[in-house]
């Protein structure tokens, strides 16, 4: 009672939020663990003793509506259904209160909050990341270490198995996550000259639906494991352990996550662009995060779909994927892969996309043919879709149709290829600033010609009889996953860096990390390539003695990756705390997310910006470029962007932008007449200087 | 400085001229390492063959590692060359910007075509190596061999030979052998690595792998597909012997069956 009278006083006009001021991840936990307790009270004493039934305490329906429970009551707990019930009830929220929503003067506390500002959700996917990978990566130890020599068996079969399965899926969910989440939310919105995602609150759900998933996913080690590997293919997942309950919800519930984000970041990038901003000037990160983000709202429900009637299977006792039932053990794999493939794109399109956003920066040169790397992402979008059943070639499913899986498979080389020719012609007569997010790129592109060539061989039908489901597919895919897409997220992160965290990355020990990790990456993946041709399976917790080689030359491979990425980390953290301060563009880049200052204001721009040319233009003169009548016949220092009024309503969710509103109408009045000197992007562009420097020493070249 | 911004320049400058020609022949060097170690390295480590098919199947590894060489050496050239020669040093962003080329339609071009009829040629190759697997499958009335899967052991079974079974698999030397594959529970792979066999055998379906063996030996068959704990140890002994020598074998089995 005392609490209550007290905070009226106190804490009303400091707390606009109202009840949501009060809600945080605290509560979230809390909400969560007593809806759990009573959806668990509930299911036992209703469900548990149905037929069938061996284990009727620890059933798996009891399990799963135990999980409904945790998972429901920490989105109560963290306040994520105040909005739409605050919205039925006809209670619209003010403008405050959608400021308080998004962190507005909230500290740290902001980033332990339902908070919708899209560098907070930015920074919260960075850390849930890194998180993900912490633990995926120690799994990986714990995988490599218990194979290192023949019959060491460290943890032991039963362990062994459900650890690969964690790993396989904690990985794909953190490189799914990995450059959508943190720069797909933090820097796109910026990119694109907006002042937040299109869906704010969304966007908070998308992120908070992963949150409480994580521990659900983690307590599958405590309940056998996942020892079906992460494609959980049926029966084997029938007569598995409850952990596989725990992955079905955490599937079921990451699906929901990707399909609202994938969702968001799409329409954002359709309608809340900056005046100007025509799609061909749009920055090729930004074409990378949102056709895979559409990829994934395509693919992911049917990811869902294929563990609800799995869940079914287990729970109810449907027969889906019960053979002798009349279940298919084929329809599993064909929603599983209708998934598997263009996953793997959502995974590889937005870390590739990184590093040909900043190629041309540290090569200060223009993206080499803008419209190949259009087609190329277009092209591997499209044909992804229609090359699953490669995975399905030695089923037995569907033989005939074989040579067409084979031939779309082999196309998407075409697209894949052209991508690589645009990094290489960006690259080509650069001057190549070799610093360690371009150095990450080179390392990339080494790693995918690798993943590329050995993917030739896997599409190819009669060499796929020898090489499926051999080491040599694992090596593969973390050739293009691991050595691609997230050396690609590596090379966006400490090019986005400074931007997100306002500090410089250190970049002596980053790279000491960075190649450390890599030398060995090379060693232990080419050595699972040659035990794999040999034909060792993979997932197999102990081999024969001819494996035993390249298995221990594996084992020590791994701990120097575990060297270089925990020094890579540290490096990360101790750069966050302790980092030289980061001038608001360090790299001398043209896109208007560097444009802002740092650390970027809520909602980014004073003064929305304008845009006028695409943010390319590296060594070009700046007049010769500008097709539009638009903006001003240019600024020798305002390449592409030129900020003017904000009177595009529909961009602005919180409308009133608290320290502008005054500049805002001031320049409204002179519409047309952009005053050169708006300083709306902070109170200088230093990246522009070196590139129209650069104008003037062309002829060296 | 205005001809240098249409791209590329119609007479090359001797110092652009004399950097395509290194970066050439870095290719061409990058490009024999490549082949040389696609010609021994892949079909090497994948160990001698014992069937028809394996000899194709390295082959094929061996063709497209020799096709997909020059296509990676001058991407790893070109990445190469730019780090020695064109590497900005310092801390600093560069004072000046690289060539400003915004694209070369001759490039995309070439690049575009030779992707796409290398991608062809391996489509063709891909189909005609598997209509001549086929054919000779179709063609064969060779020995039958049930194979059931199931945690953890392989059965083989002779339903020529009266049905009896086994857990060890016999196999004549170039004759044909058709294996009918099912699995009594999840789903297992069947995988006679040296022949370069490997179908899946599924619960409730029955799939079908012919192959020809032609070299006298022992060879592991492994399962390729997660099955359960004891996955790893899901492993059969073949042998592959004289007509003469699997007739007698084929009689002792029905004898004590």
């Amino acid at each position: 009672m005392t609490d209550i009278q007290a905070t009226p006083t106190a804490v009303t006009p400091s707390r606009p939020g109202g009840l949501m001021g009060r809600l945080n991840i605290g509560t979230g936990v809390l909400g969560g663990l007593i809806l759990m307790g009573i959806f668990w009270l509930i299911a036992y004493a209703t469900l548990s003793h149905g037929p069938g039934d061996t284990d009727s305490f620890g059933s798996d329906r009891v399990i799963c509506v135990t999980m409904v429970g945790w998972l429901l009551g920490f989105m109560i707990g963290i306040g994520a259904f105040n909005g739409p019930v605050r919205w039925l009830l006809g209670k619209d929220l003010a403008t405050e209160e959608h400021q308080f929503l998004a962190g507005k003067d909230q500290g740290i506390g902001r980033y332990f909050r339902y908070t919708t500002d899209h560098k907070v959700v930015g920074i919260q996917y960075l850390v849930l990341t890194m998180t993900l990978f912490f633990v995926g990566g120690s799994l990986a130890m714990m995988i490599r270490t218990d194979l290192i020599t023949p019959g060491s068996h460290l943890f032991g079969l039963q362990t062994y198995n459900a650890v690969v399965g964690l790993h396989g899926i904690i990985m794909i969910i953190a490189t799914i996550i990995m450059v959508t989440g943190p720069f797909g939310n933090f820097i796109m919105p910026i990119m694109i000259g907006a002042r937040d995602m299109a869906f704010p609150r969304l966007n908070a759900l998308s992120l908070w639906l992963i949150v409480p998933a994580v521990p659900v996913l983690l307590s599958a080690a405590f309940m056998g494991g996942i020892p079906t590997g992460w494609t959980a293919y049926a029966p084997l997942s029938n007569e598995a352990p409850p952990g596989m309950d725990a992955y079905l919800m955490t599937i079921i519930t990451f699906a929901i996550s990707v399909a609202l984000s994938g969702m968001n970041i799409t329409v954002t990038a359709i309608t809340m662009r900056a005046r100007g901003l025509s799609v061909v000037r749009l920055p090729i990160f930004v074409w990378g995060v949102v056709t895979a983000s559409l990829l994934g709202l395509v693919a992911f429900p049917l990811f869902m779909t294929a563990q609800i009637l799995e869940g079914l299977d287990r729970t109810a006792g449907t027969v889906f994927y019960v053979a002798q039932n009349g279940g298919s053990v084929w329809l599993y794999q064909n929603l599983f892969w209708l998934m598997g493939h263009p996953e793997v794109y959502v995974i590889l399109i937005p870390g590739f996309c990184a590093v040909l956003e900043l190629a041309p920066v540290f090569a200060r040169k223009p993206l080499f043919s803008y419209r190949t790397a259009v087609v190329g992402i277009a092209g591997i979008v499209g044909l992804s879709g229609l090359v699953w059943a490669h995975h399905m070639y030695i089923t037995g499913w569907a033989p005939d149709l074989g040579g067409p899986f084979m031939l779309t498979t082999e196309m998407i080389s075409v697209p894949t290829g052209l991508l690589i020719l645009v990094l290489v012609g960006t690259i080509w007569r650069g001057n190549v600033w070799t610093r360690l997010p371009m150095m990450a790129g080179y390392a990339m592109i080494w790693n995918f010609i690798i993943g590329g060539v050995t993917g030739i061989y896997l599409s190819d039908i009669p060499v796929d009889q020898a090489l499926n489901g051999s080491l040599f597919v694992t090596a593969h895919f973390h050739y293009t996953l691991m050595g691609g897409a997230f050396v690609g997220g590596i090379a966006g992160l400490s090019y986005w860096f400074p931007k997100m965290t306002g500090r410089m990355l250190n970049e002596k020990w980053g790279a000491i990390g960075f190649w450390t990790s890599q030398a060995g990456f090379q060693v232990t993946f080419m050595s699972l390539f040659a035990i794999g041709l040999a034909g060792e399976p993979r997932r197999v917790g102990d081999f024969p003695l001819t494996f035993a080689a390249g298995n221990t030359v594996a084992t020590i491979g791994a701990y120097v990756i575990m060297t270089g990425m925990l020094i890579y980390l540290g490096t990360l953290v101790w750069s966050w705390k302790y980092g030289e301060a980061a001038p608001p563009n360090p790299w001398g880049a043209k896109t208007l997310e560097w444009q802002t200052p740092t650390p970027v204001p809520l909602e980014n721009f004073e003064v929305l910006p304008v845009v006028t040319s695409d943010f390319y233009g590296y060594g070009e003169p700046e007049p010769a470029l500008d097709p539009e009548p638009v903006g001003v016949p240019a600024q020798p220092a305002m390449a592409a962007a030129v900020p003017v009024p904000d009177t595009v309503p529909e961009s602005v969710p919180a409308d009133a932008v608290t320290s502008a509103p005054v500049t805002s109408a001031a320049v409204a009045a002179g519409e047309t007449a952009v005053p050169p000197q708006v300083a709306a992007t902070g109170e200088q562009e230093p990246g522009e200087d070196p590139a129209g420097a650069g104008t003037a020493k062309e002829e060296e070249q | 400085m205005t001809q240098t911004t249409e791209a590329p320049p119609a007479a090359p400058q001797p110092k652009q001229r004399s950097q395509t020609r290194q970066v050439v022949l870095m290719w061409v060097v990058l490009t024999i390492l490549l082949e040389l170690f696609a010609l021994f390295v892949p079909a090497h480590l994948m160990g001698a063959p014992a069937s028809n098919d394996m000899i194709d199947i390295e082959n094929s590894m061996t063709v497209f590692s020799v096709t997909a060489a020059p296509v990676a050496a001058l991407v790893w050239a070109i990445a190469i060359y730019s780090l020695l020669r064109w590497r900005h040093r310092g801390s600093g962003p560069p004072d000046s910007a690289g060539a400003p080329i915004r694209t070369n339609v001759k490039v995309v071009a070439v690049w575009t075509a030779v992707s796409s009829l290398l991608c062809l040629f391996l489509f063709i190759w891909g189909e005609v190596e598997l209509s001549a697997e086929q054919s000779s499958a179709a063609a064969s009335n060779g020995t039958v061999i049930d194979v059931t899967g199931q945690q953890w052991a392989w059965t083989f079974s002779y339903p020529g030979a009266g049905g009896f079974t086994s857990d060890v698999l016999y196999l004549p030397v170039n004759k044909p052998v058709t294996f009918r594959v099912t699995s009594e529970d999840v789903v297992h792979s069947f995988w006679v690595v040296q022949l370069g066999t490997k179908i899946d055998a599924n619960p409730g379906e029955t799939t079908t792998a012919s192959v020809t063996p032609d070299k006298l030996g022992t060879y592991a068959v492994r399962c390729a597909e997660l099955c359960g704990i004891y996955h790893a140890y899901m492993e059969a002994k073949v042998h592959v012997v004289s007509a003469s020598d699997f007739r007698a074998w084929l009689k002792s089995n029905k004898a004590q069956g």
